[in-house]
């Protein structure tokens, strides 16, 4: 057997030896990562869980069950001292198994996903021996997936873990006859399936990139989508969007870091696009959208705009996408956007986004970054966002410099803008923002000079000139006739005698203004209905419940035609009667 | 032997007096990408070794320069879209080999520029700034793009032009600041622009003007130019002063249209309660 000889590596191993772990800036991941670094002491709830429910959590797949009850006794005799956190982990991972099985069985997508969503609980706690154990007991050594199992066992140091272990010593033991005799025969025929393997391969991609390996991460995840695309399940759909997420977050992580055009995401982009072909052709709506999302986060991160912008005119984001997917999507739209100067677009996207945007303090991250280019994007737009937005206790801090650039801009002082720009440029470049702020400049001038127009009905262009602080009062002249025909002032301009005319303000509820507020809200309202009627569930089969009822229905129906029937004398006598009245 | 022959191709068209017509240099030019087509470097890959990039790299810059002087945008277009990919992979050797920074970047900054001067006046500002956001990313920050004299130029043209401050690209354009000839090819371009930017917005500002400080305005030579320029924008000139033809008639029609739009939009709400209730 070549599981029982545990220090055979496998082939792959020798590259990784040499691979050496970058250590990291902890760059701040921006929204996704975000996500991640949530820790919690949740432990102490764990520990109290006494091993005994480890039995019951697992009901259906009766050779999990058995396994672990094995474990109990086994233990003893192999491992000293057995912690309890371990086997409340082992069985929490395990119990997932069933959901997949049970994915599988009824080819229902949602059980796979209660499994991933189990993942940020399991995350906390994991660690490398308890995945090993997991790994270790799962597969049996003869398995055909032995090879993949080793492979995890390589990525989270524990190479010399055989595989087999608890199967193993129980059939030396005790229960082979018994075993053969109670579900024996289903365990010859049920083998590890690969939606196991890949969620257990899912667990180490979390692992590693929890220890910060991103290098071997990277690795095992290129081996993880090789394999993915090699069973090519549709039972593994949402589970490999989530490797692809894991994979291409790896990648980012590896020196160059992302601006750099030699930054290993480059590399990966084939793989991707390649996944993205795949499922848009299988329908994989999973799958789609996150690799649409990462493909335009491995754009921007390179700010190849052009081909982020050619990615989202030739693909269609599916639109019943998870939540979290559409909100990461309207995102990079809105920011694709924005860069190309389609504001209103852009700041569509970006509400669309931050409302989306799940409200949890989990997902701060996404929420303060998509909040501060919404902001910019709202300044660029010329509207004034709302201070509100800024007294959030969850953003004050973060959004505090951006906080500095509205004031500035809505007093139109260029002077404080200039400053501002120069005090906070560092941050408004981590954030990614900076060369949109540049272009506010001419957004600060126009609303110095709205101001003005607003205040004095006559001015002279020279005094526009000093209290704008430009060049000359000959820019002054063409920036002032500009914004009159631009709309931002109504206002003439004398050139003999060298002043700006305002003209009166008329009455804003004599234009159309009022009326297409009016009916942004109710097409919003209407939107919002649409959707909600979109959103609600309706479980697999029961239509055959209410085809069921139907039928009973029809055969009462049918039972009362025939008692009508046999009173239809009475009521044609009836009739008659009636007739002959 | 083919790299040999490129070389000399490449040290011809150096040498050749920017005054050289266009057709010889682009047969030479076509010459040079057969040659590199035989050294498997007409577009680049991994494998093709460093010094066959230079020289690709370098036939492409010339072609691209020519191009401009020759006021062949769509050549000038093509030549750049080739261009990018080499310089990224030239990048990338250089980031690998440490290798002076010069010989590889060669004049990135100044094709860079001119592009940019390209997409503003054709007003494909959407290209502009993506190529902007993505030279700020490559360089080490926004400073140094804009205090390199190549891509400088372009990028404050494009702050004055949105600002408004026509005046400075004027001055801009005449006092040399343009950083080198091929920059100049735009600027022709760039005074029709301008001038047709002023001439709408004054349209909409002036009630009158004064016909001898509109020549000032709108940088004209004399004061029949300027009777010229007004007659091709259907100006009403009219003793010494120009009158713009008012756009009061587009009103009623305004009015018109918001009527239109207000049914539209109750026949739309009607339908949705409809579906709705």
């Amino acid at each position: 057997m070549p599981g029982k000889t545990p220090d055979k590596e496998p082939v792959e191993n020798g590259g990784y030896r040499g691979g050496k772990d970058i250590d990291m800036k902890d760059k701040d991941l921006k929204p996704k990562g975000k996500k991640a670094s949530k820790k919690e002491g949740d432990d102490e709830m764990t520990v109290v869980v006494p091993p005994s429910k480890t039995q019951s959590s697992a009901p259906p797949p009766n050779d999990a069950d058995g396994d672990i009850s094995m474990d109990d006794s086994d233990k003893m005799g192999d491992e000293v001292k057995v912690d309890p956190v371990v086997q409340t982990m082992n069985a929490d991972i395990k119990s997932n198994f069933a959901l997949l099985d049970r994915a599988v069985a009824l080819f229902d997508a949602r059980f796979s996903l209660r499994a991933l969503r189990s993942i940020s609980s399991i995350r906390k706690r994991l660690t490398p021996d308890i995945l090993a154990q997991v790994v270790s007991e799962t597969y049996p050594s003869s398995s055909p997936s032995s090879s993949f199992a080793r492979q995890i066992l390589v990525m989270v140091g524990r190479p010399d873990m055989s595989l087999g272990r608890q199967p193993g010593p129980e059939m030396e033991i005790d229960s082979e006859p018994k075993a053969a005799g109670k579900n024996g025969a289903k365990k010859e025929v049920k083998e590890v399936i690969p939606e196991i393997d890949v969620f257990l391969g899912i667990l180490t991609q979390v692992l590693l990139h929890d220890s910060k390996a991103f290098q071997k991460g990277f690795e095992f995840s290129s081996y993880l989508v090789d394999r993915i695309r090699s069973l090519s399940r549709r039972t593994l759909d949402s589970l490999s969007a989530k490797v692809y997420f894991y994979y291409s977050l790896f990648a980012e992580q590896i020196s160059p870091m992302p601006p750099s055009s030699q930054s290993p995401i480059v590399s990966i982009r084939p793989a991707l696009l390649a996944a993205l072909r795949t499922a848009v052709l299988r329908k994989d709506v999973d799958t789609q959208a996150s690799v649409i999302v990462l493909l335009l986060r491995n754009y921007l991160l390179t700010s190849h705009i052009a081909q982020a912008d050619l990615l989202v005119s030739h693909t269609q984001f599916p639109e019943n996408a998870a939540n979290n997917q559409v909100a990461r999507f309207l995102y990079y739209l809105g920011r694709t956007r924005a860069i190309q100067l389609r504001y209103t677009e852009a700041h569509e996207h970006l509400t669309a986004a931050t409302r989306k945007a799940p409200s949890s303090a989990c997902a701060l991250g996404f929420s303060q970054t998509a909040t501060k280019l919404l902001l910019v994007v709202e300044l660029l737009m010329g509207d004034i966002p709302d201070r509100a937005t800024f007294r959030q206790p969850n953003m004050e801090t973060a959004l505090h410099p951006y906080f500095l650039l509205v004031q500035a801009v809505r007093v139109g002082n260029l002077e404080d803008f200039e400053t501002i720009i120069a005090d906070h440029a560092d941050t408004f470049r981590r954030d990614g923002t900076y060369t949109l702020i540049l272009r506010l400049r001419q957004n600060v001038i126009k609303t110095g000079i709205r101001m003005m127009s607003l205040s004095y009905s006559r001015i002279s262009l020279r005094d526009i000139c000093i209290r704008l602080h430009l060049g000359s009062e000959e820019s002054a002249e063409y920036i002032v006739a500009k914004a009159i025909r631009d709309g931002v002032i109504e206002a003439t301009l004398d050139r003999e005698r060298g002043f700006m005319k305002s003209k009166e303000i008329g009455d804003v509820y004599a234009t159309r203004e009022p009326g297409e507020a009016f009916h942004d809200r109710i097409r919003a309202c209407l939107a919002l209905h649409d959707e909600s009627v979109k959103a609600m569930r309706f479980p697999m089969n029961q239509h055959r419940l209410e085809l069921k009822n139907a039928q009973e229905a029809r055969e009462r129906e049918r039972e009362m035609a025939k008692e009508i029937q046999e009173g239809d004398l009475d009521e044609d006598d009836l009739g008659g009667e009636f007739e002959g009245m | 032997m083919a790299e040999h022959e490129l070389t000399t191709v490449v040290n011809q068209l150096r040498s050749s007096p920017p005054t050289t017509p266009y057709t010889t240099t682009t047969s030479l030019l076509s010459r040079a990408k057969l040659l590199l087509l035989q050294l498997n470097a007409l577009t680049p890959s991994p494998s093709v070794p460093v010094q066959h990039l230079v020289l690709a790299r370098d036939i492409y810059e010339l072609g691209a320069l020519a191009s401009i002087r020759a006021k062949n945008p769509d050549a000038f277009t093509r030549y750049v879209s080739q261009l990018q990919p080499l310089y990224e992979v030239l990048q990338g050797h250089a980031d690998a080999a440490e290798a002076a920074a010069n010989s590889v970047s060669g004049e990135r900054n100044k094709i860079t520029g001119l592009y940019l001067l390209l997409l503003l006046t054709q007003g494909r500002y959407a290209e502009f700034h993506s190529e902007l956001e993505a030279l700020s990313s490559s360089m080490s920050s926004m400073n140094d793009v804009e205090a390199d004299r190549y891509l400088g130029y372009p990028i404050r043209l494009e702050r004055w032009l949105m600002e408004g401050s026509y005046d400075r690209v004027w001055k801009a354009m005449k006092k040399g600041e343009v950083p080198c000839e091929e920059f100049g090819v735009f600027s022709e371009i760039l005074t029709y622009q301008i001038r047709s930017e002023i001439a709408s917005s004054s349209e909409r500002a002036y009630p009158s003007l004064p016909l001898s400080s509109t020549k000032s305005l709108l940088f004209l030579e004399s004061e029949g130019a300027v009777v010229e320029f007004a007659r091709s924008r259907g100006w009403i000139v009219k003793d010494g002063q120009i009158y713009f033809p008012s756009a009061q008639e587009e009103e009623g029609e305004q009015e018109k249209e918001i009527s239109q739009m207000m049914i539209e939009n109750t026949l739309g709400y009607a339908r949705q309660l409809e579906t709705i209730v």
